[in-house]
């Protein structure tokens, strides 16, 4: 597998915040979602998820309880909170302002 | 919100550690089970899709310990560890830890009992509203001074200040506040017993100035100023009413007997207020109003020339101390000259052009003690200090012995993988625990030690001074405690981690000597070094203020310090007037002569040693005062035969005799310092002396007297003259008598007997040998030799622990050595001497290098010392001599037991 996308350091909190904003979901959903919404591109490695996802709990922004898997298994499931939320609007913002600046020198002629 | 759940996390992960580590474990199997389901569901075996699982996965414990790291309180983590395993480290080794807590427990006992000294004294706050905005206005030291003869800038009378109150614009308010002298307190008329109180005289905005409200009953208001004597109201301090009325509800409405006068009591103040004077807490607060009662027969209430009050402002918003000073010394000399001529005589402008108010801060009130005391307070902070510093050396050399011992086990964790930062991050928590402990034991023997020393230097305001550690003083104290830890810890701790890992591995347990260093001066030793030299420094402190004691103890004052009693009296408050009052000295002298073992007994104005002193301008005959000079000059107003009862030489004339009384010619006698200054060609008897008026008196000189110490040890005798009380024409004094005896002390009581008997109302002070009354006056030498002695004791103490440490250290690992020598021949003596000699040259290393640090601060407490150099050479070398007697000491110990050594035993022994 490789390593074919290096994820920007706080990109990965955007992908996070974003993806559970849709519903609670447990790591390997995560890794999975993220991995299907990118079509393959977006890879998220296990020893980077976890430490990321343990780091956004220690600042509030998600929140993480056990819960049963739709196969009925016990699981930590994480959800945003009300200060994740406004964070996630930050991420946003910034990534647009990013990625748009971005756009800019790379589509000069 | 979000805070708050970010410190519940933290909590959970502190506290539940057990419970968030399985969580975390439970998580990640969690991951890898589903990795492996889907393994499986691509096709895989059971063993192919675990390991695939687990090679995708990478280091499970890897992961764990990064979110570990994200909990964010991973030091907090590492910090219970390494207290713990340092705790479990110093029990294993009890005598050391005992040692080095012990030892640290003194050094940073003294500097916290110093600490909390200046801190009652120089730094705490008054526990008013808003301190820090008082101001205070007049000099902060006279406390319980009163002084007549002229309108003053350091203590203002009771008109001055009304001015000053209502015609500055920098303050709110202005409060002023003075001295009611003795304050005898009865409950009724016939009441034989009476006690003595502290009390204050306070205008009656006082209370709400400083925003002090009545803990029961009510304070003063505006009221309280109206007219003299309407307002016969106290205040008493929530201490007194706990001592004297338990505690009564019913105490308010109570009437009290001040000074004979009757009060009601309004109020009781609450526990917290000690009043405006540091170091001595009011009991009693009375009306300004009332100062005419609370001192029956001396009224100078509304009188221009007794300066008795000092005045506390409250800075108005927005106005800054400097623009108060300003305003003050703008205001003071406008209404000096507005009422000159007119309210008060201008003879009673202060004679000198500096006419400078002092405005200083007034949040840590007004004291007596503070100005006096600061100075020493300092020195003796500075030598603690030094004492720390010797104690810091012994831990460190102790956890240097330790580190060597350890090495193996230190080697073995390196060799492990432990990081040098994290050990000597551990090395350092387990010296800062070992300070703290100290410190904690410090603390207590401060507590104990801060009384007992204000006892050892005799300060009878010990109960007054509230040594209580406040917030500050334990900040001190936890401040102290962590930097020596840290001192102390650091460099053994990064000598401990640079360990060579292979050869200290391979060592067998036995073989330490030969490795280590290396070095020919180890650590160790200069620890030694430096202990030495800093020993030296305090036993030279100590030697030099210890024997400007003794100058000062031994001085000659001109005449016997050792057979005179002394006790001041007042007939003007026991209701003596006119005749009765002129008559008074004279009588009550031959009463007291009279008693068994009385040679003479004359009285004087002022005393010796009493701290009171007059002055007065006089005009001589043929003698022309320096236009820009001080014309006035220092007198007394003395009794008959008054030189021949102190021991005073006459040079030339003759004392004072019954027959100088009211009406006969008036005579004087001056000393020699003013007969030089004056008559420097010709024979000042027979010349004549003017006080200058209004109305002018003269005096003829009828002797001059020898010079004599009689108020100060230190400064030069400034002239003087000396004048028969009774040909003043003016009786209104306190006078003190001294009585001329073989045993001053044996006498004390006949002589309050005598005078109880005298008159049973007469109030009498400071009924003492001149030795006591002397040694009062120099109550600062007395506490710098005493302390600085204790301390440097100790401090010698520590070092020569140190040394006998380091060098029994060394005998321990030379014992082979010794025995092959031995072995060889050499001589018990021999062995001894070479124990000693590099003990010896540990010790004259330290010396070398503290009598140039020695002479040099020597030079910074110069002004302390009396009757010596600060480099004086006997104190330098007594104090290089007991350092060398110690060293030898120290050395002997292990030495005899080097020469002990059985050569068979000693070889063996590898």
């Amino acid at each position: 597998m490789g390593k074919p996308n290096d994820l920007v350091q706080g990109t990965l909190d955007l992908l996070i915040l974003k993806t559970i904003s849709l519903e609670p979901m447990h790591g390997w959903a995560l890794a999975k979602r993220i991995q299907q919404i990118s079509q393959d591109v977006l890879r998220v490695q296990q020893g980077s998820l976890y430490p990321a996802l343990h780091r956004l709990e220690q600042q509030a922004w998600i929140k993480g309880h056990w819960g049963e898997t739709e196969t009925g298994r016990q699981a930590k499931l994480y959800s945003l909170t009300r200060a994740g939320r406004v964070q996630l609007e930050r991420e946003l913002a910034n990534w647009g302002r990013l990625s748009h600046a971005i756009n800019l020198v790379a589509g000069m002629a | 919100m979000r805070s708050l759940d970010k410190l519940r996390l933290r909590l959970r992960s502190l506290f539940w550690r057990a419970r968030v580590e399985a969580e975390l474990a439970a998580e990640l199997s969690f991951h890898l089970e589903q990795q492996i389901a889907e393994n499986l569901a691509a096709g895989m075996s059971a063993q192919e899709a675990r390991h695939a699982a687990l090679r995708v996965f990478g280091g499970v414990t890897q992961i764990q310990e990064r979110c570990r790291e994200m909990r964010g309180n991973r030091w907090l983590e590492q910090l219970l560890q390494d207290l713990s395993y340092a705790l479990r480290a110093l029990r294993r080794s009890p005598v050391f830890a005992l040692v080095a807590i012990f030892s640290l427990a003194l050094g940073i006992g003294a500097n916290t009992a110093i600490f909390s000294l200046i801190d009652a004294l120089l730094l705490r706050t008054l526990p008013v509203r808003d301190a820090t905005r008082l101001v205070a206005v007049g000099n902060p030291a006279r406390v319980g001074s009163m002084s007549s003869g002229s309108v003053r800038n350091d203590l203002f009378s009771c008109p001055l200040y009304e001015q000053i109150r209502s015609q500055n614009q920098v303050f709110t308010d202005v409060f002023a506040s003075g001295r009611t002298g003795k304050l005898t307190v009865g409950t009724s008329a016939s009441s034989e017993k009476t006690e003595t109180a502290r009390g204050r005289l306070v205008s009656g905005n006082y209370f709400s100035l400083l925003g002090v409200n009545a803990f029961r009953g009510r304070t003063f208001t505006a009221q309280e100023d109206r007219g003299s004597g309407a307002a016969p109201f106290v205040v008493i301090s929530h201490g007194y009413w706990q001592k004297h009325f338990a505690r009564d509800d019913a105490v308010i409405g109570r009437r009290i007997l001040l000074n004979g006068f009757p009060f009601t009591i309004i109020g009781v103040a609450p526990p917290e207020f000690f009043g405006d004077i540091v170091g001595v807490p009011t009991e009693i607060w009375i009306p300004l109003s009332m100062q005419g009662q609370v001192n029956p027969g001396r009224v100078y209430k509304d009188r221009w020339d007794v300066g008795w009050l000092l005045l506390m402002g409250r800075l108005k918003p927005g106005v800054s101390i400097a623009r108060a000073r300003a305003e003050i010394n703008v205001l003071f000399p406008r209404i000096l000259a507005e009422r000159a001529g007119s309210s008060f005589s201008r003879d009673l402008l202060p004679r000198t052009d500096k006419m400078g108010v002092e405005v200083t801060p007034g949040a840590a009130g007004f004291s007596a003690l503070r100005r006096e005391f600061s100075q020493p307070l300092f020195t003796l902070m500075g030598i603690v200090a030094l004492v720390l510093v010797v104690a810091c050396a012994n831990v460190a050399n102790l956890l240097l012995e330790r580190a060597m011992a350890r090495r193996k086990e230190i080697a073995v964790r390196l060799a492990l993988g432990a990081g040098p930062a994290r050990l000597i991050r551990q090395l350092l928590t387990e010296s800062v625990l070992l300070s703290a402990l100290g410190g904690a034991l410090g603390l207590l023997f401060a507590l104990w030690a801060g009384t007992a020393l204000l006892r050892l230097v005799g300060v009878s305001t010990s109960a007054a001074l509230d040594l209580h550690p406040d917030p500050l003083v334990l900040a001190f104290t936890a401040g102290v405690s962590i930097v020596t830890g840290l001192l102390f810890g650091l460099a053994p701790a990064l000598r401990a981690t640079r360990v060579e890992l292979a050869p200290t591995l391979k060592e067998s347990a036995r073989s330490v000597a030969g490795s280590g260093s290396g070095a020919r001066w180890p650590l160790a030793k200069l620890l030694v070094v430096a202990q030495f030299a800093v020993s030296l420094l305090l036993v030279t402190g100590a030697g030099l203020f210890v024997r400007t004691l003794q100058n000062l103890q031994h001085l000659d004052l001109g005449y016997a310090r050792d057979s005179l009693l002394l006790v001041n009296v007042d007939p003007v408050m026991a209701g003596y007037k006119g005749a009765r009052l002129a008559s008074f000295p004279r009588e009550l002298a031959e009463r007291l002569q009279a008693l068994p073992g009385v040679t003479a007994v004359s009285y004087s104005e002022n005393g010796i040693f009493s701290g009171t002193e007059s002055s007065t301008s006089v005009r001589v005959e043929g003698f022309k005062s320096p236009p820009s000079g001080d014309p006035s000059i220092n007198y007394d107003r003395v009794g008959a035969s008054y030189f021949r009862t102190i021991g005073i030489p006459l040079l030339d004339g003759r004392d004072f005799g019954p027959r100088d009384g009211v009406g006969a010619p008036g005579v004087a006698v001056v000393n020699e310092a003013m007969a030089k200054q004056y008559f420097p060609a010709v024979n000042p008897i027979g010349k004549r002396l003017v006080i200058t008026g209004p109305p002018d008196v003269e005096f003829e000189i009828v002797g001059v007297s020898r010079d004599v110490r009689d108020h100060d040890l230190r400064a030069a005798v400034p002239p003087r003259f000396y004048i028969p009380l009774l040909q003043s024409g003016d009786f209104d004094v306190a006078p003190n008598f001294e009585i001329r005896t073989r045993k001053p002390a044996a006498l004390v009581e006949p002589i309050r007997r005598s005078l109880q008997a005298f008159d049973r109302n007469l109030p009498m002070r400071d009924l003492a040998p001149l030795t006591s009354m002397i040694d009062d006056s120099i109550t600062n030498e007395r506490i710098i030799a005493k302390l600085s002695a204790v301390f440097g004791v100790l401090g010698l103490l520590l070092a020569s622990l140190g040394l006998y440490g380091v060098i029994s250290y060394t005998i321990a690992r030379r014992v082979n050595e010794i025995g092959i020598r031995m072995a060889l021949g050499a001589r018990r003596p021999r062995v001894l001497w070479m124990v000693l000699s590099e003990t010896l040259v540990l010790a004259l290393a330290g010396i070398v290098l503290g009598v140039p640090a020695a002479l040099g601060l020597a030079g910074v407490v110069k002004s302390r010392l009396f009757g010596l150099s600060a480099s004086d050479p006997a104190t330098l070398v007594t104090a290089t001599g007991v350092l060398i007697l110690v060293a030898v000491l120290a050395g002997v110990i292990p030495g005899s037991r080097a020469t002990r050594v059985n050569p068979v035993q000693a070889l063996r022994y590898e």
